[in-house]
């Protein structure tokens, strides 16, 4: 659904962001992208969807070139940038005038959706809060049903709740024809949602598995007493011991803490890869 | 569906762009001619109808196209609205035809009616307002006309609108923030450049010039005497042509082509 191969941008071109980069990624799966702020993970969505346009290299989504910005190709893709757009217009009037360029859009899932994530029509989309806009964008794109859905930092603005919400209406309208491409650095906001995790730095692919694969990999364990610094791949003090991130080697299975993961990955790189793209 | 142009998709579109922010669009085409007859009205008080006419004219349509022109593609103001606007699924073509609609054909189409009925109106009160027996009365009565939509001073402020229009829809593309402002600054540094250059060009070849237009004369005073250098008929025809059609055209064709470019 996604293929990248050697793809390289960089918004100067004696400066590159991302360098020969490849990635293949298959529909059926929820993608967590996560990266620091400024590793490149909005401008990787970016070229997803053909906002920008990559310095060299090869990049199809849903067969299409995205730069191109066909409006076939738009039908099948829904990017939602962290800052929502609402014009001045009612849920209605919204609906009314975006909707028809969408022909999968749904109406009914649409006012579901709105009702799960506790959006009312109260007037105007301009007077509701940060918040309300950005669930009612994510409501209207989820019903759009394009095949993929590209989201940026969706969770921003939203309150407990709502991220609990959010979550669930991810997984509950999340069907195997389709991808939804989460970024964000607030990665707690991604547990239990994703199964498949992407983590870059620096515009290097640091990893691109599974969780299951992480699983198979990987322990995520509390001990007592720190293990041989060389199976360690991440530590950090806990009330009682420590949390680490060792490379699995008795294949006992412990549940993927992202947030572990992800220090694990970008203050280790070379070892990170070391255990993952072992043969 | 084709990818290039659909009927279908670019009615769906021109609704969105009109419903979707009508303040920048029926709001500033009202604007424009609310100010537009104020001005004919406080400049025909202060300088006479005649000159109301003109200047009325002239800001209107070539200020206020130049105006409207930056509020057409106005969603890149913020990386929400042009993130949405360029991943909307209708094609650049179409995106750029519904701002030159907007801009090229329907204020220009509104201002001319919303003109032609206020200057109806003017030169009608005045000639009511004047007194029937005074021996001036046909004299006064035919100095004043309906100002003439096809006449020379009305295709020099077509050809005005043309460019100022063209500029300000290109510039509106490459200056996100505020691209009247930005876009505004730019044309007069451009022409302050060209001017100077033009300037300094002409006294560097001949000295003592007296003015200098570019690609059209220059004017030289040499103790009392005065002369003129025009340009070679050919090559005026050709700044003629260039000046009115091509530049114009390319103006108005490029957000085309930076549309279907456009990284943001």
């Amino acid at each position: 659904m996604i293929e990248i191969k050697n793809l390289s941008f960089g918004y100067k071109k004696r400066k590159l962001l991302y360098r020969n980069l490849n990635l293949q990624l298959a529909a059926g799966s929820i993608y967590g992208l996560l990266g620091k702020n400024g590793a490149g993970k909005s401008t990787l969505l970016k070229n997803f969807i053909g906002l920008l346009f990559p310095t060299q290299g090869e990049l199809l989504v849903n067969g299409f070139v995205p730069k191109k910005r066909l409006p076939s190709f738009l039908q099948t893709i829904y990017f939602i940038p962290e800052e929502v757009y609402v014009p001045s217009l009612t849920i209605n009037g919204y609906k009314k005038l975006f909707a028809p360029f969408y022909p999968m859009f749904n109406e009914d899932q649409f006012h579901d959706y709105l009702e799960l994530l506790d959006v009312h029509d109260k007037g105007k989309l301009k007077t509701f809060s940060f918040g309300q806009q950005k669930k009612f964008i994510i409501a209207f794109a989820l019903a759009c049903n394009t095949k993929i859905l590209l989201l940026d930092e969706p969770t921003n603005g939203l309150d407990i709740p709502s991220k609990i919400k959010f979550r669930k209406l991810i997984s509950s309208v999340f069907t195997e024809d389709k991808m939804i491409f989460i970024s964000t650095h607030q990665i707690r906001d991604l547990d239990n949602l994703i199964d498949n995790v992407i983590i870059v730095d620096n515009g290097r692919l640091l990893l691109q598995a599974s969780i299951a694969e992480i699983e198979k990999r990987l322990s995520f364990k509390m001990v007592d007493q720190m293990p041989d610094e060389s199976d360690v791949l991440y530590a950090d003090s806990a009330l009682r011991g420590y949390s680490v991130v060792m490379q699995n080697k008795t294949g006992e299975e412990s549940k993927v803490n992202l947030e572990y993961l992800f220090n694990a990955v970008t203050g280790n790189p070379a070892k990170a890869k070391s255990i993952f793209y072992k043969n | 569906m084709s990818e290039i142009f659909s009927i279908k998709r670019f009615w769906l579109l021109f609704k969105k762009v009109i419903a979707e922010r009508p303040t920048q669009t029926l709001g500033v085409t009202a604007l424009l001619l609310v100010l537009s007859f104020i001005l004919y009205a406080a400049a025909k008080m202060l300088i006479g109808i005649g000159p109301a006419q003109n200047l009325t004219f002239i800001w209107g349509l070539a200020g206020g196209g130049f105006f409207i022109s930056s509020y057409v593609f106005g969603y890149f103001s913020t990386n929400a609205g042009g993130s949405s606007y360029l991943t909307l699924p209708a094609s650049f073509l179409e995106k750029w035809l519904c701002g030159f609609l907007i801009a090229g054909i329907l204020y220009p189409l509104i201002f001319l009616l919303f003109y032609h009925g206020i200057d109806v109106a003017f030169v009608a009160a005045f000639h009511h307002g004047l007194d029937k027996t005074s021996i001036f009365y046909k004299q006064q009565y035919e100095s004043v006309y309906n100002f003439d939509l096809n006449g020379i001073v009305a295709w020099k402020v077509y050809a005005l609108f043309l460019k100022l229009g063209g500029l300000m829809l290109t510039g509106s593309l490459y200056f996100n923030k505020i691209p009247f402002i930005k876009t505004g600054l730019a044309v007069c540094a451009l022409v302050l450049i060209i001017f100077s250059l033009n300037w300094l060009i002409a006294d560097g070849l001949f000295g003592h010039v007296n003015d200098a237009i570019p690609y059209d004369h220059v004017t030289l005073s040499i103790g009392k005497e005065t002369g003129t250098l025009i340009l070679p008929i050919k090559l005026e025809n050709f700044f003629h042509i260039a000046f009115a059609f091509i530049i114009p055209s390319i103006l108005w064709f490029l957000p085309l082509l930076r549309l279907k470019e456009k990284e943001f």
